[in-house]
C-alpha cells in the first residue's frame, strides 16, 4: 500500500503507473473476451477496411477487427512477457547470487552452464524447445525465460561480486551474521536497483522476442493474436494497410514507456539510500 | 516543383553519401534476385523450386514442355512410341554438346537413366521410370527405351530436369553434384550458397545464341527488399512468392509483373485414416462447408483460381461441375448429422511456416468456415522440415499443403491415388475406381479417350473427398520494362531467360 | 594472471558442453538432411535409396559414433564438410565472420557513441525535460522490432528517394571500403538504434545509482566540482553495468543478426546458421555454434577482466 502511494506521489511513477494500469485493464478485458467485436470473427466483406466508426483501428486481411485483436493481443503478449520475465528473474537471481556468494567451484559450474546457454544461438534453442514441447503460449514463456536466464544471472552476479567486496558486507560478516542473512538482507536489497531496471528492460525484450518467435512461426499460434504476431503479419501489408503496423507498433511502444517509467520510479522508491543528489 | 527538386536533390545527395551506383551493369548481364536459393547441384536429386529453376538453365533433359504444356525438342529432336506402346525411341540433336565441348551421345543418355534408376543414387524421379526394362543405343544419336508396360506419361516425366542428361564421364568420376556440367544455355561460373550465383552464356549451346551474356542471381531473403531493389533498378528480374508483395509490383511505373497460373495446387489434405475423417459423409461435409473462392480471395488476395484435382488446363473440368464446389452449409450440416456428428468434432490442422506464404492465412479462413458446421480446428504452424517429417509419416488430422503439379496427371497423382503409390501412407485413401482409372489413363495413347478417363477420375476424387482441393495460384516474376522476351509457363521454369534481351 | 589461466582452462570444458548440446539438439528436431533436400518428394524414396543418401550425408551411423567422428576430426583441426557448400566448414565460417565482426563493431560504436553521452546527460539532468526527451527516444529505440525499422528504412529510401545501398553482392572491407561501408551503415544503424537505447538506459540508471553513493557524496562534500565528480569518481563505477550490457550484446551480435541480415541480404553468420538449420546441414550448424560459443566466451572473459580494471575492489575468482 505504501509503495502504491509512493508510486503515485512520484512524478514519472504516476504516468508510468497509469499507463501500466490501463494496459493491465485492457489485458484483462482482452483475456476475458470483453472486446468491441470478437477478435477472431472474420467479417469477410470488410477485409482490409481502413479505420472507421465501426472498426476503430480498421480490419485485417481476414476482416477481423484490429481494435479487438489489439486488446486480445495485449492480453496474450503481457501474459507471455510477465511469465517469461518472472521465470528469468527468479532463475537468474538465484543462480547469480549462488554463483557470487558460494564462489569458487559453484561459481565456475553455474557460470559455465550459463556460458553454454548464452553462447547457444537463441533461435536454435527456441526451435528445439518448441519442437519438443509444441508451439504455444507456455512454450514461448519457457523458451524466452531460458534465453534470458543467463543475462539475469550475469546482471546479478556482477554487482553482487562488487557488493560482496565492499566494506559493509565484510563488516556484517565480522559481526557474525549468517551467510543467508547477509545474502538476503544486504545483497538482495542492494540488487533491487539494477534488477528493477533489468526487469523493465527485459519486459520490453520479452515483448519483442515474442514478436520474433511469432515472426518465425514459433510463437503465438493463429488465429490468436499477440502484439508481435500482429506486427509481423503486417510487414508485407505495410504499404497496402499501414494501420495494421501502426497500432500494434504504438501499443508496444507505449507499453514499454509505461514499464520504463514505472521501473524508474520503483527504483527510486525501493533504493535504501536516498537518491537525487544531483537532481 | 520546388518540392520535386528538393526531393531529387536529396535523393542524389543520399546516393552520393551512400556511394551508390544506380546503373552499375554492363548492358548484357541480367541481374536477377530470388528469396530462396538453390540447395544443390545434382539435377537428379534436387527437388527444391529454386534448385530446379537454376538447374534448368544449366542442364537439359531429352525433351521439354512449352508454355502450353506441349512436348517440344530439347536434346532429342524427335521421338516415337512403338505401336504397342512398349518402345520409346529418341533421335538426339547432333549439335548438342556439354559445356566442356564433348558431344552428347546415346551413351550419356543411357548412363544418365541408369544413374537415376540405381537405388544407390537416391534420385528423386526414380519412381517415374520404373517401367524402363532396358535401354538400347543402336548408334551415337539413337536411344531406344524398352518398357515393361505401355507408359504414355513417361515422356512427360522425361521433360523434367530431374531426368536431365549428364555426361557419362562425370558419372564415372563421381563429380555430379560437386560441379555443374550440362548441355544447357548457361554455365555456372560461381555459386556461393544462400548468397549468389554467377552464370555465363554457353557459346556452344545447340539452341543458338543466348540473349544476354550472363546472369547474376542474388539471394535477397526478404521479398519486400527485392521490391525495393527493383525500384532502384539494381535488379532487372526477380522471382516472387508472396502475393502480398507481388501485387505491389504493378503500382511501380517502371516495373512489370508476369503471372501465370501454375500446376501446383493449394489443398486441405484430410487424413481418412483418422476418425472421423474415415467417414465419407464427414469428408463431404467438410468439402461442402468450405468456400474455396473465399479462401483464395482472403489468403491470396484473389490471385489465382479455384481448381479441382486436375490443374492441367487441357484436361481440367470446370470446377463448378464438381461435387459441392458451391458452398452449401445446410447440406454440410445434414451430412454431418447423418454421419453421427451433428455436434461437430475437434481436429488439428498442420501447416508449414512461410511455405507457402499463404499457409497460415488459408488455415485461418478454413478454421472460421468449418466452425460454422461445428468443426473446431486447432492450427499448428511448423518449421518446414518438421512439417515435412510429420507429413511423410501421415501424422496429422488435416494438413494445409501446396503440392507440386506435373504436366501429366498420371505422373502427378500415381504416388497418391494408386494402390502401389509411394505416398499412400500420406494419402491414406484408395478405392478400386481410382486405381483402375489411373491404370487406364497410363496406358491410353488416344488423347481424347485419355481426357475422358481423367475427367471421370477428377469427378470421382472430388466426390470421395479425401482431400479438399482449393485453388491454383500464380507464379510471379517481376521485371524492369526494358527486359524483353520472357515467357512465363505453368511449370514455373525460367528456361526462356535463355532468349531474354535487355533493351 | 592466475585467474586468466584458470578461466582459459575452463574453455575446453564449456565447448565440450556446447558441442554435446548442439549435436543432440539439432538431431532432436524432426526432419533430416534428406527431407531438407527432397522435401515431400523424400516419400518416393525406396529404403535402399534412403540408405544411400543417409550414407552420403554421413547420418547412417548411430549418434555416438557420429559424435565421436566429429570430435575426433576437430582434434585434428577438421570440422567436417558442409553438405550445402561442399567445402570445409571452417572455410565457410571464416569467410562469413569478417562481415559479422564488422557489423557488430559498427553497431557497438554507434550504440556507445550515442548511448553513453545521452545516458550521462539524462542522469545529470534527472527528471528535467531533456532527460524526458532522451528517455522517450530510448523508449522508441527499445520498442521498435528490427524488422520494422529495417523495412521502414528500406521502404523510405527506395520509394521516397529512389536509392538503396547495393544489395546482394557484398564487398569485403579490404576490397572496396567505400562500398562496404555503404552496405553496412544502414544495417548497423538498424541494430545500433536498439542497442544505443539499452546503453542509454543502463548508463543513466547506473550513473544515478553511483551519484547517490557515499563516496561520491563525500567527494562532493569535499568540494570537488560536479564535473570532476562525474568524470573522475562516478563514471568509472557506472561503467560496470554498461560494460556488462555491451559485452553481452556484442557477444550476441558476433553470433550474427538473423533478421537484419535477412532484410539487408547480408551474408553473415546469423543467416548462415539459420539456413544451415533449415537445410539440416549438421556439420555446419555444429561447427558454427562451436565457433560462436568460443567467441562468446572470449568476450565474456574480457567483460570479467574489465570488472577488475574498473573496480579494483573486485579480485576475480578469489575469496
Amino acid at each position: 500500500m505504501r509503495i502504491l502511494r509512493a508510486i503515485f506521489g512520484h512524478g514519472s511513477g504516476r504516468i508510468g503507473g497509469a499507463i501500466v494500469c490501463v494496459y493491465l485493464l485492457i489485458a484483462v478485458l482482452g483475456l476475458l473476451g470483453l472486446t468491441p467485436h470478437n477478435p477472431i470473427t472474420q467479417y469477410r466483406i470488410d477485409r482490409l477496411h481502413a479505420p472507421s466508426a465501426t472498426y476503430w483501428m480498421g480490419t485485417d486481411l481476414f476482416g477481423r477487427d484490429v481494435a479487438s485483436r489489439l486488446m486480445a493481443g495485449i492480453g496474450q503478449s503481457f501474459t507471455v512477457a510477465f511469465f517469461s520475465v518472472a521465470f528469468a528473474t527468479l532463475a537468474g537471481t538465484v543462480l547469480g547470487l549462488a554463483a557470487a556468494w558460494l564462489g569458487r567451484r559453484w561459481d565456475g559450474v553455474v557460470m559455465r552452464v550459463m556460458d553454454v546457454l548464452l553462447a547457444f544461438p537463441a533461435i536454435l534453442l527456441a526451435l528445439l524447445i518448441v519442437t519438443v514441447a509444441g508451439p504455444g503460449t507456455w512454450t514461448s514463456v519457457v523458451a524466452i525465460g531460458i534465453v534470458y536466464t543467463p543475462i539475469f544471472t550475469r546482471v546479478v552476479r556482477g554487482p553482487a561480486l562488487s557488493l560482496k567486496a565492499r566494506e559493509f558486507v565484510d563488516a556484517a560478516r565480522t559481526f557474525g551474521s549468517s551467510s543467508s542473512y547477509i545474502v538476503t538482507r544486504h545483497l538482495l536489497l542492494n540488487l533491487v536497483a539494477p534488477l528493477t531496471v533489468q526487469v523493465t528492460l527485459a519486459l520490453a525484450w520479452a515483448l519483442l522476442t515474442e514478436a520474433g518467435l511469432s515472426f518465425l512461426g514459433l510463437g503465438t499460434q493463429p488465429p490468436a493474436a499477440s502484439l508481435g504476431l500482429m506486427l509481423s503479419d503486417s510487414r508485407n501489408l505495410m504499404e497496402t494497410a499501414p494501420w495494421l503496423m501502426i497500432f500494434p507498433g504504438l501499443a508496444i511502444m507505449i507499453s514499454i514507456l509505461g514499464f520504463n517509467l514505472l521501473g524508474d520510479a520503483l527504483r527510486d522508491i525501493l533504493d535504501p539510500r536516498m537518491r537525487r543528489a544531483f537532481a | 516543383m520546388v518540392h520535386l527538386t528538393r526531393r531529387l536533390l536529396s535523393g542524389i545527395t543520399l546516393a552520393a553519401i551512400l556511394g551508390i551506383a544506380t546503373v552499375s551493369t554492363q548492358a548484357a548481364t541480367l541481374h536477377m534476385a530470388w528469396s530462396q536459393d538453390a540447395t544443390g547441384l545434382d539435377p537428379h536429386k534436387q527437388t527444391a523450386f529454386s534448385s530446379l529453376r537454376l538447374l534448368e538453365l544449366i542442364y537439359e533433359p531429352l525433351v521439354r514442355v512449352d508454355a502450353s504444356l506441349q512436348i517440344v525438342p530439347a536434346i532429342a529432336t524427335s521421338w516415337a512410341f512403338s505401336k504397342d506402346g512398349k518402345e520409346l525411341s529418341f533421335k538426339l540433336d547432333p549439335k548438342a554438346k556439354f559445356q566442356d565441348g564433348t558431344a552428347v551421345t546415346s551413351a550419356d543418355v543411357k548412363a544418365s537413366f541408369e544413374r537415376i534408376l540405381d537405388e544407390k543414387t537416391g534420385a528423386a524421379a526414380r519412381a517415374n521410370f520404373l517401367s524402363i526394362a532396358g535401354i538400347d543405343t543402336p548408334d551415337a544419336a539413337t536411344v531406344v527405351f524398352h518398357l515393361s508396360q505401355p507408359d504414355v506419361p513417361i515422356l512427360t516425366a522425361m521433360s523434367d530436369v530431374n531426368a536431365a542428361i549428364v555426361p557419362a564421364a562425370e558419372i564415372t568420376a563421381g563429380s555430379i553434384g560437386t560441379k555443374a556440367m550440362g548441355s544447357g544455355p548457361f554455365k555456372l561460373d560461381k555459386w556461393d550458397p544462400n548468397a549468389k550465383e554467377v552464370l555465363s552464356a554457353n557459346k556452344d549451346w545447340a539452341g543458338g545464341a543466348t540473349g544476354v551474356d550472363g546472369i547474376e542471381i542474388s539471394v535477397l531473403p526478404d521479398e519486400a527488399a527485392i521490391l525495393a531493389a527493383m525500384r532502384t533498378k539494381q535488379i532487372d528480374f526477380a522471382l516472387l512468392n508472396d502475393p502480398l508483395v507481388a501485387t505491389l509490383v504493378p503500382k511501380e511505373a517502371s516495373l512489370q509483373l508476369n503471372r501465370v497460373p501454375v500446376l501446383a495446387y493449394h489443398v486441405l489434405q484430410l487424413n481418412p485414416s483418422r476418425k472421423p475423417m474415415t467417414e465419407l459423409k464427414v469428408r463431404q461435409a467438410i468439402s461442402c462447408a468450405i468456400d474455396r473462392q473465399e479462401v483464395l480471395d482472403t489468403a491470396s488476395l484473389g490471385e489465382g483460381k479455384v481448381t479441382g484435382p486436375l490443374t492441367i488446363p487441357a484436361l481440367a473440368t470446370d470446377p463448378s461441375q464438381l461435387f459441392c464446389y458451391k458452398r452449401d452449409v445446410e447440406k454440410a450440416k445434414k451430412l454431418m448429422a447423418e454421419a453421427g456428428f451433428a455436434d461437430g468434432f475437434s481436429a488439428t490442422v498442420i501447416g508449414a511456416t512461410g511455405e507457402p506464404p499463404t499457409a497460415a492465412a488459408e488455415a485461418q479462413v478454413i478454421q472460421s468456415q468449418l466452425a460454422e458446421i461445428g468443426v473446431k480446428l486447432d492450427i499448428k504452424m511448423m518449421e518446414l522440415n518438421v512439417y515435412v517429417d510429420a507429413w511423410l509419416k501421415g501424422d496429422f488430422d488435416m494438413a494445409i499443403a501446396l503440392n507440386g503439379g506435373r504436366a501429366d496427371p498420371y505422373t502427378m497423382y500415381n504416388r497418391y491415388w494408386t494402390k502401389a503409390g509411394n505416398l499412400q501412407k500420406v494419402a491414406n485413401y484408395i478405392d478400386d475406381t481410382l486405381d483402375s482409372q489411373m491404370q487406364q489413363g497410363r496406358a491410353e495413347t488416344d488423347p481424347e479417350k485419355r481426357k475422358a478417363i481423367f475427367a471421370d477420375f477428377e469427378k470421382h476424387l472430388a466426390e470421395v473427398s479425401p482431400w479438399i482441393w482449393l485453388y491454383t495460384s500464380y507464379s510471379y516474376t517481376a521485371q524492369q520494362k526494358n527486359i524483353a522476351g520472357f515467357v512465363p509457363t505453368p511449370t514455373g521454369t525460367l528456361f526462356s531467360l535463355s532468349k531474354v534481351t535487355i533493351q | 594472471m592466475n585467474y586468466l589461466l584458470r578461466r582459459l582452462a575452463t574453455f575446453p570444458l564449456v565447448l565440450l558442453g556446447v558441442s554435446i548440446l548442439v549435436f543432440v539438439a539439432i538431431r532432436m528436431v524432426p526432419g533430416d538432411s534428406i527431407t531438407a533436400m527432397l522435401g515431400t518428394e523424400a516419400g518416393l524414396l525406396t529404403p535402399a535409396q534412403r540408405d544411400a543418401l543417409a550414407a552420403y550425408f554421413g547420418i547412417d551411423q548411430p549418434w555416438f559414433i557420429q559424435y565421436w567422428r566429429w570430435i575426433g576430426g576437430i582434434a585434428h583441426g577438421n570440422f567436417g564438410i558442409s553438405v550445402t557448400y561442399g567445402r570445409p566448414v571452417l572455410d565457410v565460417i571464416l569467410e562469413r565472420f569478417p562481415l559479422t565482426l564488422e557489423l557488430a563493431l559498427l553497431s557497438m560504436i554507434i550504440a556507445l557513441a550515442v548511448g553513453m553521452p545521452a545516458g550521462i546527460h539524462a542522469a545529470t539532468h534527472n527528471e528535467k525535460p531533456s532527460d524526458l526527451g532522451v528517455r522517450i527516444v530510448a523508449m522508441i529505440g527499445q520498442s521498435t522490432p528490427s524488422f520494422v525499422l529495417g523495412l521502414l528504412i528500406i521502404y523510405t529510401l527506395s520509394a521516397g528517394f529512389g536509392v538503396l545501398p547495393a544489395m546482394g553482392e557484398f564487398a569485403p572491407l579490404w576490397q572496396d571500403p567505400l562500398r562496404n561501408l555503404s552496405q553496412l551503415i544502414l544495417p548497423a544503424i538498424t541494430l545500433g538504434f536498439a542497442f544505443a537505447a539499452s546503453v542509454t538506459r543502463i548508463a543513466r540508471s547506473a550513473m544515478l545509482d553511483v551519484l547517490s553513493d557515499d563516496y561520491v557524496r563525500t567527494a562532493r562534500s569535499k568540494g570537488a566540482s560536479a564535473r570532476s565528480v562525474i568524470w573522475r569518481h562516478a563514471l568509472p563505477n557506472a561503467l560496470i553495468p554498461v560494460v556488462t550490457l555491451s559485452g553481452i550484446e556484442f557477444g550476441y551480435l558476433l553470433g550474427g543478426a538473423v533478421i537484419v541480415e535477412q532484410i539487408y541480404a547480408l551474408p553473415g553468420l546469423g543467416r548462415m546458421v539459420l539456413d544451415a538449420i533449415l537445410q539440416r546441414d549438421y556439420a555446419l550448424v555444429q561447427g558454427a555454434v562451436l565457433f560462436i560459443a568460443f567467441n562468446f566466451m572470449i568476450v565474456n572473459l574480457l567483460v570479467d577482466l574489465a570488472y577488475v580494471a574498473l573496480d579494483p575492489r573486485i579480485r576475480l575468482g578469489e575469496q
